[in-house]
């Protein structure tokens, strides 16, 4: 438990000004600009804050399944900000007012287009609001088995979670694949349902995870700088650093084996989409997506030096995060016209969707121990050695 | 005594111990610090003063030396030695060259952290360690962990180092003499070593050979290369003019391909009709013959209008003026064997069945385009 300190409680009262600021502008947003701008701008920030919860909550269970033991004491900063899960699944749930206004397949002219008309087996309504009912239910029950298990055990001390935990990793895979892949091609990619990629489930998973991943570092270095995880040294850090630089790698492989193969093909129903996003206007904000999302964070990252370097560490994984965005909003926003938006509309939606996305991961940084002290693999972790 | 050591070897037994008496041994700067133990000990590089390998720097450097070379190598093939446009791409199309790119990169990378680990950094080739004629490598091979402190220069002093391994916990201590050779590799070793290798092949060539001509069981696949036959275009001392390929016999008519029987399209008009009845398939054999050969420049109609760009100048035909429409099958197949002005001849590319019913085709189009009442019931 951390002490209320002035400074943290101003910090505090900045972050509410920040979210009540943001409210007030996205209730302007929604009376003044387009009713599109709104939900896209909507859509946008959910997934950003359900992409983040989502990758930790991934990490974690792979820590299970796999049984690390370097990253157990670290485990409570992905638990904790996987507490985005219920926020985004909520915020998602209002997005749902936004369907009509933005997914092109509800529109009435869709009965009109033929490739529209053979893809309504899945592209309808009530279909698509079970296959969103049914992903918030296994992402929420995920979530509280890790998470609320994990600082159940703080107490209980109870040896047999751990093993529960690991025998449930498998399957909880299995089915997160199945509803990323959802995710992406429901809320992401059917905003224009004439285009699809095969890959772009796994795209979308690939950005999860390493943005999952990037959250973590920064949560574990803000703890560690404020001296509460004493026990995490610079070998466990080193570690996280090392999956970062594997998976900004993977990212950027799937990245581009996508585009590539649609480039090189030339289908004019596929490339259509990438030709939105990287001609004209959008060309330059095509190009920041891997210099973020890859080049920066790879060279910070592929020296053993860099790795144990907090500030180092830190900027690779600032960078990520904003790739991360940039990458949602060069999936998202091409939709509203040939020239990127970012005004004060995006600003206020911004402010308010990190805002509460802050207040919530605050709020979960001061539940349970900093470190899972009831996991009997704590004292493992600890000893480990690179 | 000293010059003829090699190092002064402590052996332990607890991989704590050994670490601590490295942290020891290593200020007091006796001689190079080694050790050698039968399976890794966290910490041991840093006490025994090893520097981080230089071998990732060296990796990244031909990392991109290699996706640099690769890119290179691209774009000269193909923007500058071998220019051919590939669907349309540009010819220095950066992401197709990506993949190539990474290879390489990987390829550079993967060797050169290999063979400089090998041969730069491991000093191979070696043969033979002098610790390996120590007494103590049985032990170093089973349990126990070995500190070794090698002589640097001539001033090594062997009892300093032995006391220091022994004041610091050293169950045993045993001094390395310098091997009798004086060099790890000669020129006559490496000179024996190529012969053996060559002397290797031979034994394996000959042998592989001789054993295929006694046991003849599984021809190895080279032999259907072999076969007693020319192959297009292959020369042949037999034939007279050399070639492998036989001329036609002069006045040999090909299938289809019958010479005309008439001089101009009228001559044709008045000599010919179409043979061959108006079916589904041979409508659909016009339609494809038209498709490929014709629409380019009588355009998809018939109507005259080349799908070609305006700089081809020709004046097609168009099959639905009251014009050619009179004119008979006849004309339009004499027009299809002779050729007329800018119209090339399709003699040779086509034989007399698809040109017949092309001329069907180009009927259908006539008539789908002056269409009458009684057509559209
Ligand atoms: C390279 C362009 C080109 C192609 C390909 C071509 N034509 Fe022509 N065709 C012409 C031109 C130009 C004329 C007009 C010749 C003239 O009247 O000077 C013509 C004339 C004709 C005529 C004669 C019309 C008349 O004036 O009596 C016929 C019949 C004809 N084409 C049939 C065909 C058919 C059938 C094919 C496909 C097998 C074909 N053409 C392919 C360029 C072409």
């Amino acid at each position: 438990m951390s002490a209320t300190t002035p400074r943290s409680s101003l910090v505090r009262n900045l972050l509410v000004a920040l979210t009540l600021i943001g409210a007030a502008g996205t209730a302007g947003a929604y009376f003044i600009s387009s009713r599109e701008r709104f939900w896209v701008n909507w859509l946008l920030w959910t997934l950003f804050l359900l992409t983040l919860g989502l990758g930790n909550l991934f990490l974690v269970a792979l820590e299970r399944m796999v049984g690390a033991h370097w990253s157990v004491p670290m485990r409570r900063v992905p638990e904790r900000i996987a507490s985005l899960i219920p926020l985004a699944i909520v915020l998602l749930l209002i997005g749902f007012f936004g369907v009509p206004v933005i997914f092109p397949w509800t529109y009435p002219a869709a009965a009109h287009n033929p490739i529209l008309v053979a893809k309504t087996a899945w592209l309808n309504l009530p279909f698509f609001a079970i296959r969103l009912a049914v992903c918030a239910v296994v992402w929420m029950l995920f979530y509280r088995f890790y998470v609320r298990g994990s600082l159940r055990q703080d107490e209980s001390k109870d040896p047999a979670f751990t093993l529960r935990a690991r025998r449930l990793a498998p399957p909880f895979m299995v089915v997160f694949f199945f509803s990323v892949t959802v995710l992406a091609f429901d809320w992401i990619s059917g905003l224009e349902p004439e285009w699809y990629s095969d890959m772009f489930g796994v795209y979308l998973f690939a950005g999860t995870f390493i943005s999952g991943i990037a959250a973590m570092l920064l949560g574990v270095l803000s703890l560690v700088r404020r001296g509460r995880l004493p026990e995490v040294q610079t070998k466990h850090v080193y570690n996280l650093g090392s999956l970062a630089l594997a998976f900004t790698v993977f990212f950027a492989y799937i990245g581009f084996a996508q585009y590539m193969l649609i480039w090189y093909a030339n289908l004019p129903e596929e490339v259509i989409w990438f030709k939105h996003r990287t001609e004209g206007a959008w060309q330059p904000v095509a190009w920041l997506l891997p210099l973020l999302h890859f080049f920066i964070p790879f060279f910070l990252l592929i020296g053993s030096l860099g790795k144990k370097h907090p500030a180092t560490l830190r900027l690779a994984a600032l960078s990520i995060l904003l790739g991360h965005f940039v990458d949602l909003y060069w999936l998202i926003f091409p939709v509203l016209g040939p020239q990127p938006l970012f005004g004060w509309p995006e600003l206020a939606m911004a402010s308010l969707f990190l805002g509460l996305g802050s207040l919530q991961i605050r709020r979960a940084m001061g539940r349970g121990a900093d470190m899972p002290v009831g996991d009997p693999l704590l004292s493992r972790g600890l000893e480990w050695q690179l | 005594m000293s010059s003829a050591t090699f190092a002064v070897l402590g052996l332990f037994s607890d991989a704590h111990k050994i670490v601590d008496a490295a942290n020891q041994i290593r200020p007091r700067k006796l001689g190079r610090l080694e050790a050698y133990t039968p399976y890794p000990v966290h910490g041991l590089h840093r006490a025994i003063g090893l520097a981080p390998s230089r071998l990732g720097r060296l990796v990244m450097l031909m990392g991109v030396i290699g996706a640099g070379l690769a890119l290179l190598f691209e774009w000269w093939v193909s923007a500058v030695d071998y220019p051919l446009v590939t669907s349309g791409k540009a010819l220095f199309s950066w992401q197709a060259f990506v993949p190539v790119m990474f290879e390489v990169t990987v390829l550079f990378a993967t060797f050169t952290a290999g063979l400089a680990m090998l041969f730069a950094l491991n000093k191979l080739p070696f043969f033979g360690h002098p610790v390996l004629h120590s007494k103590a490598i049985k032990g170093i091979t089973r349990d126990k962990l070995a500190l070794s402190i090698e002589a640097t220069s001539e001033a090594f002093d062997a009892e300093a180092a032995r006391q220091a391994l022994l004041d610091n916990g050293a169950e045993s201590v045993e001094i390395v003499p310098v091997p009798a050779w004086d060099r790890p590799l000669s020129l006559v070793g490496l000179l024996r070593t190529i012969a053996a290798i060559v002397a290797a092949c031979l034994v394996a060539g000959v042998g592989l050979f001789a054993a295929e001509k006694l046991i003849p069981i599984l021809p190895p696949m080279i032999h259907m290369h072999e076969q007693p036959k020319l192959n297009a275009f292959q020369g042949s001392a037999f034939f007279a003019d050399g070639r492998g390929m036989r001329p036609a016999v002069a006045g040999t008519v090909a299938r289809g391909h019958l010479p005309p029987a008439f001089a101009t399209p009228e001559e044709a008009a008045a000599l010919l009709s179409n043979p061959l009845p108006l079916t589904q398939s041979i409508a659909e054999r016009g339609h494809k013959v038209f498709g490929d050969h014709c629409a380019i420049c009588h355009g998809l109609v018939g109507d005259g209008v080349p799908l070609l760009s305006r700089a081809y100048g020709g004046k097609p035909g168009n099959f639905l003026s009251n014009e050619i429409r009179a004119r008979p099958d006849g004309h339009y197949f004499g027009v299809l064997m002779l050729g007329k002005n800018a119209m090339p001849s399709y003699a040779a590319d086509l034989d007399e069945n698809d040109r017949w019913a092309a001329v069907h085709y180009i009927r259908i189009l006539q008539r789908a385009q002056n269409a009458k009442d009684e057509d559209l019931r």
